[in-house]
């Protein structure tokens, strides 16, 4: 990301009326190595091919804003994998992390994991430290430290199922668990803060949020969520794209300011569920609409998703959720000139 | 008749000690395994989807519920068995080849015992020629699949075609279901149903088997 296209996201943040509206994008493993015409392995094996794909990207679609940008990571794997999670790969497939927990009760013996040393980690950090010159020549810079969220680590570590139902079963262990995944975690951001002083933002995914009720998420996600975005940084930004009405009245109390949703409500309803003071990156329908639909349905999408907001700050159009795959390069072209031909 | 309120409130709350307590006690006072399972469990389990549809209900809550009725299913299946009863329709569930995501699969398996179909999970990343074998093992009613990748939906219409390969299509009725699968998809690769919601599949289900009971005397 440029320093120009960072300024407009902390000025979306902070509330200021731009016009036209910014557009933004979360792309990683699911589109752009496909999109660019590599396999998903090579874009995770091969930092040239990681680098090459990511500058087309960004020479492409100048107008846009890519989050993180230059995202260095391993699909669902990345964190896992540090507590010792075996990776699965496919040449051209979303890579799965088998899970390490076979009870609730295993727990007492797991260990938070050192992200200097362990798992895919220290290969996330050298690729960027590796490509650093290159990004930095291209104009942009490292701005978020980036990790799936706890719940979503928990999910991988424990399956998602066995993780939920423990959570009414064995709430202690449970939260032991999202204790030393939290613990990492904070650790985790702080060791990319350090290895790239450019970082200025925090970025945590985590689906798993949008499967529990508030008061679940109260116990098993909000206290863990506040404590890795206690890190004092501009941007504190959260992407669910599953439900997200029981926790959005929260998000704001655990830091958050930036939140990626999915396409289950709509842009109004969460500027009422979060009291617009969080700035929102949403929500034409990622695969019904710009992966499957036509230009002309994506222009169509974006004017019905804004026509109903009058108070258009915090908000930055983008799709409900990341980057689908095969989204076509036209149907993002028709969502960023609709942005601006309608917001300017 | 022996009062199944208990029951069914400790199925909804998803308090398994609870529910398999109400069952014993239900079938020590005389009620025949048929009626705890058509006045117990399925309305209790018909209410949790409708709680979760209504979205009272999330994920953790329908595991509990499905739980409790796997438990009491266990005390069931001998009884039912000496009784010659016949569940609704036999499923076969799985995650298509290549996918390793089981929630929704699961929970789809979980609704649909509770609406008294009986179920073979074949488990994750199951290929198209364990679904045929398994029908061919046991034939069955309807076959369920179940993909969370766009990348791995493609494997949904290699198993329809698998089946039509056996000369098995017309022999069972093939449901489809996961994230990224609309109705669309599913019209597109010949399958006779789409659930949007695991809730929602007991239903689809049954319109597929012409049934409405949760099980057959």
């Amino acid at each position: 990301m440029n320093d120009q296209q960072w300024n407009t996201l902390v000025a979306a943040v902070r509330g200021e009326t731009l016009r036209p509206l910014p557009t933004a994008f979360i792309i990683d493993s699911p589109w752009l190595p496909n999109w660019a015409g590599h396999t998903i392995l090579d874009y995770f094996t091969d930092d040239r091919v990681f680098l090459e794909d990511n500058l087309r990207a960004i020479r492409t679609f100048p107008e846009t804003i890519f989050l993180p940008g230059f995202w260095s990571e391993y699909g669902m794997c990345t964190e896992p994998s540090a507590f010792g999670s075996v990776s699965m790969w496919g040449e051209d497939e979303f890579p799965f992390a088998k899970k390490v927990l076979h009870s609730p009760s295993e727990v007492e013996r797991l260990e938070k994991p050192d992200p200097r040393k362990n798992g895919l980690l220290p290969f996330v950090i050298k690729r960027l430290q590796h490509l650093q010159p290159q990004i930095e020549a291209a104009g942009h810079k490292i701005r978020f430290a980036v990790a799936r969220g706890p719940l979503n680590i928990a999910s991988f570590l424990m399956g998602t199922p066995e993780f939920l139902e423990a959570t009414r079963t064995d709430p202690e262990l449970m939260n032991r668990l999202l204790d030393i995944i939290t613990d990492f975690l904070v650790e985790w951001v702080a060791y990319q803060r350090e290895v790239f002083p450019s970082i200025d933002g925090i970025m945590l995914l985590d689906d798993i949020v949008g499967f529990i009720s508030r008061r679940d998420f109260e116990a098993f996600g909000l206290p863990y969520l506040r404590r890795v975005y206690s890190a004092d940084v501009a941007v504190k930004f959260f992407h669910n794209d599953a439900p997200c009405k029981a926790s959005a009245p929260l998000l704001e109390s655990a830091g958050i300011n930036l939140l990626n949703f999915g396409v289950q409500h709509t842009l109004a309803d969460m500027k009422t569920w979060t009291s617009n003071r969080i700035a929102l990156v949403g929500n034409v329908p990622p695969r019904d609409v710009l992966a499957e639909g036509t230009a002309e349905d994506v222009k169509q999408s974006v004017g019905e998703i804004l026509s109903p907001i009058e108070d258009r700050t915090r908000l930055i159009v983008s799709c409900g959720g990341g980057m689908p795959p095969h989204a076509p390069t036209e149907n993002i072209r028709a969502l960023i000139s609709a942005v601006e031909e309608l917001t300017r | 008749m022996h009062d199944l309120s208990s029951l069914r409130k400790a199925v909804i709350e998803g308090e398994v000690s609870a529910s398999t307590a109400a069952a014993r006690l239900a079938l020590e006072n005389g009620v025949q395994p048929l009626d705890l399972m058509s006045q117990g469990i399925v309305p209790a389990m018909a209410e949790v989807g409708k709680l979760f549809e209504e979205g009272e209900y999330f994920v953790p809550e329908l595991l509990m519920s499905a739980r409790a009725t796997k438990e009491i299913f266990q005390i069931l299946r001998p009884l039912l068995a000496q009784t010659g009863a016949q569940p609704t329709a036999h499923v076969v569930l799985g995650t298509v080849r290549g996918d390793l995501h089981d929630i929704g699969k699961n929970l789809v398996a979980a609704m649909l015992e509770g609406g008294g179909f009986e179920v073979t999970d074949l488990g994750v990343d199951v290929p198209p020629e364990a679904f045929v074998a398994a029908v061919k093992k046991n034939p069955v009613e309807i076959v369920g699949l179940s993909a969370l990748l766009t990348t791995t939906m493609p494997a949904m219409k290699a198993t329809i075609e698998a089946f039509r390969a056996a000369g098995l299509r017309d022999q069972v009725k093939i449901m489809v279901g996961g994230a990224p699968i609309t109705q669309k998809y599913a019209d597109s690769i010949g399958a006779d149903g789409y659930s949007e919601s695991a809730a929602a599949t007991v239903e689809l289900a049954r319109r597929l088997t012409g049934t409405c009971h949760g099980v057959s005397p």
